[in-house]
């Protein structure tokens, strides 16, 4: 477990040594959040989805894509330097590996919850309306997790099968597929068949659910509910973390003793 | 200390390695010469558990590759052609990093290591903005940290000024004797400088193995590099 621990220290040090980290999932989803804000208030509240309450859940999945970006930008430059090849005549193990890599993505992610909530806190001040309570913010925080946990995994995966040019461009499609098919920044149950499609991937059922805890309302005024869309919508969730987990396990162990 | 028995390795079509048989002893530099593709790196792969082999048998410190490699891994390292080291890591901490990873609690071995190698100067200066002799230096002294009974040193002069090449030379000199190195090269003059011993690679085979007076003696050469050249082009005649 030493080893394991001895080289999350080391990507610490790596990744936040890097201007990329603080632009992209410090800086930027925080600007996502206040620019839909800013949006909303302009336009007179008059867009609920960029009302705090439905921006939040929309706005961390989005940050957490970023997390998958930073990990595959460092794995893939750590196969392409010979870094990690030269670690895999060492004894550490597959678990070592995968454990260093995974708790400072999960890291990343916590500061990214924290900064988001200040910012909405801030915001939610600024404005003079209440934000949300304690119990709704640990709750959003833990039911998030494992869409957390299924984009570090996505981003170790990446960065193992594509070298440090295609990895990023693989990042960016899916950090797309966070935004548009999660809802953050549309009205997807105004979408019929495409809000069906996007209930089979768990980036809508995430943010869906996230908006159940923080009672936010959805673009016809209604309330989000834990309704059947809420309930089937664990589905895909588990389904896609257990995947990427397994995935990124095996493309690992296979990439230690490779024929290239 | 180490024994390599018909050893091959195939990528698909190509045959990398064929049939190569060789014993290294103990406390020897032994150099492994060979132009582009002949297989050094590829042999070093395989020795260090970094790539598969086809078929054959391979023993180090009586320790088998197919049976022990998580032992044998605790016994060698590897300083690779790429520098391979952690660019935003300072010195120090990419030193202290394999020191743990290797559980070397010692600070007077790493520091050691720091004066072999005159590291001292930028000990506190990120990997990244180091000179190529610097980052190559960082290179084999983290090589070192484990304390290996064997040491890789694939092609660690590669891209050098003469000067740092030449500097890198009396440091991997001062090794001698201290542990076994297996040096890859297709420098004729690094070879016959520092290697005890010397196996010419081509396509794959080994052509022939010895030290330096003896390789020139077999081909009745006067210089080595007549020896090396006359060996490779016999290969590469028969090929065709």
């Amino acid at each position: 477990m030493h080893r394991a621990f001895n080289f999350f220290k080391r990507n610490l040090k790596e990744i936040f040594r890097d201007p990329v980290i603080y632009i992209f999932c410090l800086g930027f989803p925080l600007v996502m959040l206040i620019l839909f804000y800013a949006l909303n208030k302009f336009t007179n509240g008059n867009t609920l989805i960029f009302e705090l309450q439905a921006l939040l859940p929309g706005v961390m999945l989005f940050s957490y894509s970023f997390v998958m970006l930073t990990l595959g930008l460092i794995v893939s430059k750590d196969r392409q330097t010979f870094f990690l090849k030269r670690l895999y005549s060492s004894p550490m193990k597959v678990s070592d590996f995968i454990f260093g890599y995974v708790l400072v993505g999960v890291l990343i992610g916590i500061l990214q919850i924290v900064l988001c909530f200040v910012a909405g806190l801030i915001l939610s001040i600024s404005a003079g309306v209440q934000f949300l309570s304690v119990g709704e913010i640990l709750l959003l925080t833990l039911w998030q997790m494992p869409m957390l946990i299924m984009n570090v995994f996505l981003g170790v995966l990446f960065g193992t099968l594509f070298n440090d040019k295609t990895a990023p461009g693989i990042c960016s499609v899916f950090i797309s597929f966070a935004g548009i098919l999660g809802g953050c920044w549309m009205p997807i149950e105004s979408m019929g068949a495409f809000e069906t499609f996007c209930r089979c991937l768990p980036f809508y059922p995430s943010v869906y659910i996230g908006r159940v805890i923080t009672n936010a309302q959805n673009s016809f005024g209604v309330s989000y509910a834990f309704d059947n869309v809420a309930l089937l919508g664990i589905v895909p969730i588990a389904l896609f973390m257990g995947l990427s987990i397994l995935l990124t396990v095996v493309a690992f162990k296979k990439n230690i003793v490779s024929d290239h | 200390m180490i024994k390599i028995e018909q050893l091959s390795k195939n990528y698909r079509s190509k045959k990398a390695l064929h049939n190569l048989s060789l014993t290294i002893e103990q406390g020897e530099l032994f150099g492994l010469l060979g132009v582009n593709g002949a297989g050094k790196t590829t042999l070093i792969k395989i020795l260090c558990g970094l790539t598969k082999k086809t078929s054959g048998t391979i023993t180090i410190d009586n320790l088998n590759l197919d049976q022990d490699m998580d032992k044998i891994k605790e016994i060698v390292d590897i300083s690779p052609q790429e520098t391979a080291i952690a660019n935003n890591l300072t010195v120090q901490e990419n030193l202290e990093f394999f020191a743990n990873i290797y559980q070397n609690n010692n600070p007077q071995s790493v520091q050691g290591i720091v004066d072999i190698f005159h590291l001292d100067e930028v000990l506190n200066q990120r990997a990244k903005t180091l000179s190529g002799g610097y980052k190559r230096r960082l290179s084999i002294a983290i090589a070192l940290i484990s304390k290996p009974k064997i040491l890789f040193l694939d092609e660690p002069t590669l891209g050098l000024d003469v000067f740092a090449r030449r500097d890198l030379w009396g440091i991997i000199k001062k090794l001698k004797g201290k542990m076994t190195i297996i040096l890859t090269s297709h420098y004729l003059e690094e070879i016959e400088s520092l290697c005890d011993r010397v196996a010419i690679l081509s396509q794959g085979e080994i052509l022939q193995t010895g030290t330096i007076e003896e390789i020139k003696t077999m081909t009745g050469a006067q210089s080595f590099e007549e020896a090396f050249v006359q060996l490779v082009e016999r290969k590469n005649a028969q090929s065709v």
